[in-house]
């Protein structure tokens, strides 16, 4: 049946890009932050200065996100409405709190760390883990409870979150610790420059698994809106073939997902610390572009 | 006791009789000037297709406005309790409280909020809840010409609302949203009701 749409309203995005951006920032604090507990609890030296650059990184990304939530609200002098109105059946009402204890709980974790006393950091990386992926992870549940919207709608989108939020953490960390290697490579001995190139080049096998796992979910995801309601083939075939197969087929399941795969795979090229700084590049730039793909072409269908 | 309490509060509910809506917009003038809506947003609107080919052609009309759910998912999701819903059923706004996060924009099936652009907070139609608290009808239910909008309290099975309900077939938009709107639809067209068509 031919259809002509002869008058409409028109149809705008209530959230853009400063919210993709701080679905990024947390994804970045709550990947670093993990790391940089793991390598705390893990107990081996050569582990120590990515607990610290981990530490370091995590709250102030935790400090920049929500004031990208800040900026982006109409009213940002009412903030404080989110703590004393609380909903508490809003997810956003559990972000609130998140993002005021995750960031305190961080940064007295780096002050024990950076102070030395290594066991009371322990117990606060040990309470930090579940508080930095609640962080991620709520922010999965915001858009899950958009069930307007068919592409945010699905049970996989909180843990979608949590495995992205370890891919970006992980290859932000690679990025940091190749940096901290150049900048004291002339005050390493040949073994401890050995040891730091092995590490990088371990932190990257990580990264590859997390790259497939998320590949996986990402899989499943697309398959199921290929086959489920309307609204969902729509939205899949806008992601897959429409305005934003670009983003999300080129760059993010491509240069950000498939390049830095088999570079950090295979070994021919794994070796070189270069390569694997390179793929997890691209693979910041995957991650990001996966943001922006979920929360616009998520609100690009209208409704009306 | 109980009883006689549930019977007192009203559920308000509005039914377009889309057999006689005549695609005027008399009701979306009649909301903006009632409710002082800015240029570029709209409470209440008239979608309008044509469909068919020479000489098989139609048009059919969309009268478009908060379904004032029996479950918002505004209201559930909003995170300072700026939603809320009255007793009667309208869903509100509280103006002083509403940040305007706009995830209530986002989460809502039916995109009928929007973010005032003077006052920087999210609006919607709420029935004319200062006139409907007065005892007097919605501004676009009292200027429809041709009685195509009915507006009234579903708990009163006299009321003409309940009666129109009890005898048509009826309809609402996205039912499997699970959201029970209150906005029902005598003889919607599946096509207008369907926001791609036409788009693509």
């Amino acid at each position: 049946m031919d259809v002509n749409v002869v008058y409409n309203t028109p149809y705008e995005m209530p959230l853009g890009y400063w919210i993709a951006t701080y679905f990024y920032l947390t994804g970045l604090s709550a990947g670093s932050f993990v790391i940089s507990v793991l390598s705390t609890l893990g107990g081996k030296t050569e582990f120590k200065p990515l607990g610290r650059i981990g530490a370091l990184m995590a709250p102030i990304l935790l400090v920049l996100a929500p004031s990208t939530l800040i900026v982006d609200l109409e009213q940002p002098l009412r903030f404080w409405h989110l703590f004393l109105y609380l909903n508490p059946k809003s997810p956003i009402t559990y972000g609130s709190f998140l993002l005021t204890a995750y960031p305190i709980n961080g940064i007295i974790y780096a002050y024990y760390l950076f102070t030395g006393r290594d066991k009371l950091a322990k117990r606060l990386g040990i309470i930090g883990i579940p508080l930095a992926i609640a962080t991620h992870g709520y922010t999965g549940f915001i858009l899950a409870l958009g069930k307007g919207r068919a592409l945010w709608s699905t049970a996989l989108m909180p843990t979608l979150f949590i495995v992205s939020a370890m891919v970006s953490g992980f290859a932000m960390m690679i990025v940091l610790a190749a940096i901290r290697n150049k900048y004291f490579y002339g005050k390493m001995n040949p073994e401890q420059r050995e040891a730091d190139k092995t590490l990088i080049c371990q932190l990257g096998t990580y990264l590859a698994f997390a790259i497939l796992f998320d590949l996986f979910l990402v899989f499943n995801d697309i398959l199921v809106l290929l086959t489920s309601t309307e609204e969902a083939l729509r939205v899949a075939k806008l992601i897959l073939f429409g305005d934003f197969s670009l983003e999300f087929v080129f760059v993010e399941l491509i240069i950000g997902g498939l390049v830095p795969l088999v570079i950090l795979l295979s070994p021919k090229f794994n070796k070189a610390l270069g390569n694997t700084v390179f793929a997890s590049l691209l693979t910041l730039l995957g991650v990001y572009s996966m943001r922006v793909v979920v929360v616009i072409a998520g609100q690009s269908l209208p409704l009306h | 006791m109980a009883e006689t309490k549930e019977k007192k509060t009203p559920r308000y509910a509005m039914v377009i009789d889309l057999r006689r809506c005549i695609g005027c917009h008399s009701c979306s003038v009649a909301c903006k000037s009632e409710n002082d809506v800015p240029l570029s947003v709209f409470r209440s609107w008239v979608k309008i297709i044509e469909k068919g080919q020479y000489p098989n052609v139609s048009r059919s009309f969309l009268p478009s406005l908060c379904n004032n759910c029996e479950k918002p998912i505004c209201v559930q999701n909003c995170p300072t309790q700026a939603s809320y819903q009255r007793e009667d059923g309208i869903v509100m706004v509280d103006p002083h409280r509403c940040i305007a996060c706009k995830y209530c924009i986002a989460s809502c099936p039916y995109d009928v909020r929007f973010v005032n652009p003077i006052k920087r907070i999210v609006q919607k139609c709420y029935f004319c809840e200062h006139r409907v608290d007065q005892g007097i009808a919605p501004a676009c239910v009292v200027t429809c010409l041709g009685h195509a909008r009915i507006f009234g309290n579903i708990k009163d099975p006299d009321s003409e609302i309940s009666k129109l309900l009890a005898t048509n077939p009826v309809q609402v938009l996205k039912p499997d949203m699970a959201t029970k709107p209150h906005v029902f639809y005598i003889a919607a067209d599946l096509e207008v009701m369907d926001p791609m068509k036409g788009r693509e």
